[in-house]
């Protein structure tokens, strides 16, 4: 094993000092990268700060009542729970607030259990209208695949799981040369009403 | 801290994009000994897609590229900006983007690879409008082409698809077979308006060209393809080092040293990111910097000899800014299933704003059905609109199937008021000024948007369309020009026809810089032919020398 000098990389330390900065410069920071590996630990994920609240979370049952909320809010059964703690963590790191939130969503869930998303959702808000944000994060977190300003998974984000038949992740076309020109399936107009009050559309700038 | 040895070349080249590699590569191939400066980093592919990967705004273009501090390029296109700093009625319009890095700003851009028309060099004499240019549509027609076969580049058949850019050889590559959406567009265009969609000219390989892939559709030209499919600079880095140019990365000319006669340029003058400096002799220079950083290193070099900047006698480097301005609507089609983002990202133009008799009046636009994966956007407006579960499910499906993205290129004027100087108040790491632009979109883009808007409105009502998302105000298309104006007259012009500085003999300027009007279609092209064509004068005078 090569040795570590400073606690740096060797990647770091073997290169020219204009090398050195531009890959601490050009590199993002290490909490950003992809969970897609399945042997990944949680915990590589996070500063050691945040393994320590995704530990600490799970011990507690935290995460557990995340998942369950997360399950009804998808009308999904199964739902990885790495992701779901790493989007846990995220979402109660951007917003301290939202922990004792989601315990309420999911006391909310205990308590009237309720057989859809949209059932629990509108009772939700019924509630307390601030449970709407969370619910948002929530959402966000599993089908976008983003928690506090951070991708914590890219291809495993549920709205590419959704639209698998279609089209592919950017970057992560497998269709080969001109897959483009065949047709795409249809979809029917959907016929479900929204659960919550409409939120203000905010395009991110470029 | 100065350099024990003096680096001379027959060339020295500011800038590794598309004009400085392409430029050394054709050079290097001749013979003639070339260096070129670039001032930012050199980075592998794989590198950027990560980065974009692990971005978490995929549409920010400039998310995967991070800026080093020696130079700095614009980290986004918002208004105030950490690095251009805009200003005027429309500071918020010249907001552009572009990248430091070795390659250039190719790194991101998607491919679209226009000759412009006979009439965008001749503005001013068929329409009254603007400037001519000092170089005829014939003139560059060889380069066109040189450059279509450099970076590769597919296209109709002109029997079949007559572009309105003559040409002697047909496109290097055959066309692209269109996507399911573009085919659907293109028949609704077709048979409901009096309007067409043609094929864009395209840097993408339709089948294995230069030791590329042939193009896998992965939807993301911009910000970079994963696999190389498509032509950037950085090919022609590749190429010229293979042929023995010399590249040196990170290095920031930020002196244009002259002779006693200030007639001829002498050297260089570059910091290495610790501020050690370096001076790099030779025979001919070429600024290749883009045109925001090439006027700014002119004004730069002020010094006594020329306190205005160099080769700047006439008062024009950093006046003329351009661009064109775009319109942009997203909307969700009430047609059938279109499910964009199949394929490469732009590929489909409505061509027919391009060039009439209404040029007097207002500025010509293309207008891109973008062929765009939209199955981000759809969640996030899905979720916003109050979806949970599988309705939340159900509208992401459709809204992704179902969204269309238009927008427009439309045509600037040179203005001398709208004009790039050096910050006053914003200096780099190095000492180096961040560059201030003022900018007022002329009223003939104003009117050209105007009508842009028209049509897309008419487009929206054709398709049924629905949650119509304009963006704001107007927009950078980050197609800047006109800092180094080409002129026949040195009073009011930077340089020549063969893009040579009026007032320095040896010191040449390949960039969308020097372009006259900023022309119908993207700019690449154009400024890979103009650089095209300086390496040809090069080649003739030193090999005659």
């Amino acid at each position: 094993m090569q040795q570590d000098r400073n606690g740096l990389p060797p990647a770091e330390w073997c290169a020219t000092p204009n090398a050195m900065r531009l890959n601490r410069l050009m590199r993002m920071a290490r909490r950003d990268a992809l969970m897609g590996g399945l042997g990944l630990s949680v915990a590589g994920l996070f500063s050691s700060a945040q393994a320590q609240t995704a530990q600490t979370a799970a011990q507690s049952g935290e995460v557990g009542r995340f998942m369950a909320v997360s399950e009804r809010l998808t009308d999904r059964t199964t739902l990885d729970s790495r992701i779901g703690t790493a989007l846990y963590v995220g979402i109660v790191h951007a917003n301290p607030d939202r922990q004792a939130k989601i315990q309420a969503l999911a006391t909310l869930l205990e308590n009237s259990k309720p057989t859809s998303a949209a059932e629990f959702a509108r009772a939700a808000e019924h509630e307390d209208p601030s449970l709407k944000e969370v619910i948002h994060d929530i959402l966000a977190g599993w089908y976008r695949g983003v928690a506090d300003g951070k991708v914590v998974v890219y291809r495993s984000a549920l709205m590419f799981d959704i639209t698998k038949d279609a089209v592919y992740p950017k970057t992560y076309a497998t269709g080969g040369p001109f897959y483009w020109v065949s047709k795409p399936p249809e979809v029917a107009r959907p016929t479900g009403k929204p659960a919550l009050t409409p939120s203000p559309f905010v395009i991110e700038p470029t | 801290m100065s350099s024990e040895q003096t680096l001379s070349a027959d060339v020295v080249i500011v800038g590794s994009g598309v004009a400085g590699s392409s430029i050394a590569n054709e050079l290097a191939r001749a013979g003639i000994s070339v260096i070129v400066l670039e001032a930012g980093p050199r980075v592998d592919r794989q590198h950027f897609v990560d980065n974009f990967r692990n971005l978490e705004n995929k549409p920010s273009y400039q998310g995967p590229f991070p800026a080093v501090p020696w130079a700095r390029h614009p980290p986004n296109q918002m208004t105030p900006n950490e690095y251009l700093h805009t200003s005027g009625p429309n500071a918020e319009a010249y907001q552009q983007v572009y990248l430091r890095m070795m390659g250039g700003t190719t790194w991101h851009w998607a491919g679209c690879a226009w000759r412009y028309l006979p009439s965008d060099f001749e503005l001013k004499t068929r329409y009254g409008q603007g400037r001519d240019w000092a170089l005829s549509y014939d003139d560059l027609e060889p380069f066109y082409y040189q450059a279509e076969v450099m970076m590769g580049v597919c296209g109709p058949d002109p029997a079949k698809e007559d572009l309105g850019s003559p040409r002697k050889q047909p496109y290097p590559m055959e066309a692209l077979p269109i996507s399911y959406a573009a085919q659907q567009f293109r028949k609704l265009i077709n048979e409901k308006t009096p309007y067409r969609v043609v094929h864009e000219p395209q840097a993408r390989n339709t089948r294995p060209y230069d030791n590329r892939p042939t193009c896998e559709g992965h939807n993301n030209c911009m910000p970079i393809c994963p696999i190389g499919a498509m032509y950037n600079g950085g090919y022609s880095v590749y190429h010229a080092e293979a042929a023995g140019a010399k590249f040196v990365p990170n290095a920031v000319v930020y002196r244009i040293e002259r002779d006693s006669a200030n007639k001829r340029v002498t050297a260089v003058h570059y910091m290495d990111p610790d501020k050690g400096s370096h001076r790099v002799t030779g025979k001919y220079f070429v600024i290749a910097a883009h045109c925001i950083e090439t006027a700014k290193l002119l004004l730069v070099s002020a010094d006594d000899q020329s306190p205005n900047g160099v080769a700047n006698s006439s008062g024009h480097v950093g006046r003329n800014m351009m661009d064109h301005t775009g319109v942009q609507v997203t909307f969700i089609s009430g047609d059938k299933a279109l499910w964009p983002g199949r394929g490469p990202l732009e590929t489909n133009v409505i061509d027919n704003f391009r060039d009439g008799s209404w040029r007097s009046e207002r500025g010509a636009y293309l207008v891109h059905m973008v062929d765009d994966n939209q199955v981000d956007l759809a969640t996030q407006l899905a979720i916003s609109k109050g979806y949970v579960g599988k309705d939340l499910e159900e509208q992401i499906r459709y809204l992704a199937a179902h969204t269309v993205r238009l927008f427009s290129h439309n045509e600037a004027l040179p203005d001398p008021e709208n004009r790039l100087t050096l910050s006053k108040t914003n200096k780099d790491i190095l000492g180096i000024p961040h560059p201030d632009v003022y900018y007022k979109l002329p009223d003939y883009t104003v009117k050209s948007c105007e009508h842009t808007r028209g049509v897309f409105k008419d487009l929206i009502g054709l398709m049924h369309g629905t949650d119509e998302q304009w963006t704001p105000g107007y927009f950078p298309q980050d197609h800047p020009s006109g800092s180094t104006i080409m002129g026949t007259d040195p009073k009011d012009s930077v340089v020549d026809g063969f893009c040579r500085t009026h007032d320095h003999e040896n010191l040449f300027i390949a960039s969308s810089s020097v372009f006259s009007t900023v022309g119908t279609g993207n700019i690449t092209l154009t400024v890979a032919a103009l650089a095209l064509r300086v390496a040809d004068t090069l080649k003739k005078e030193l090999v005659h020398a």
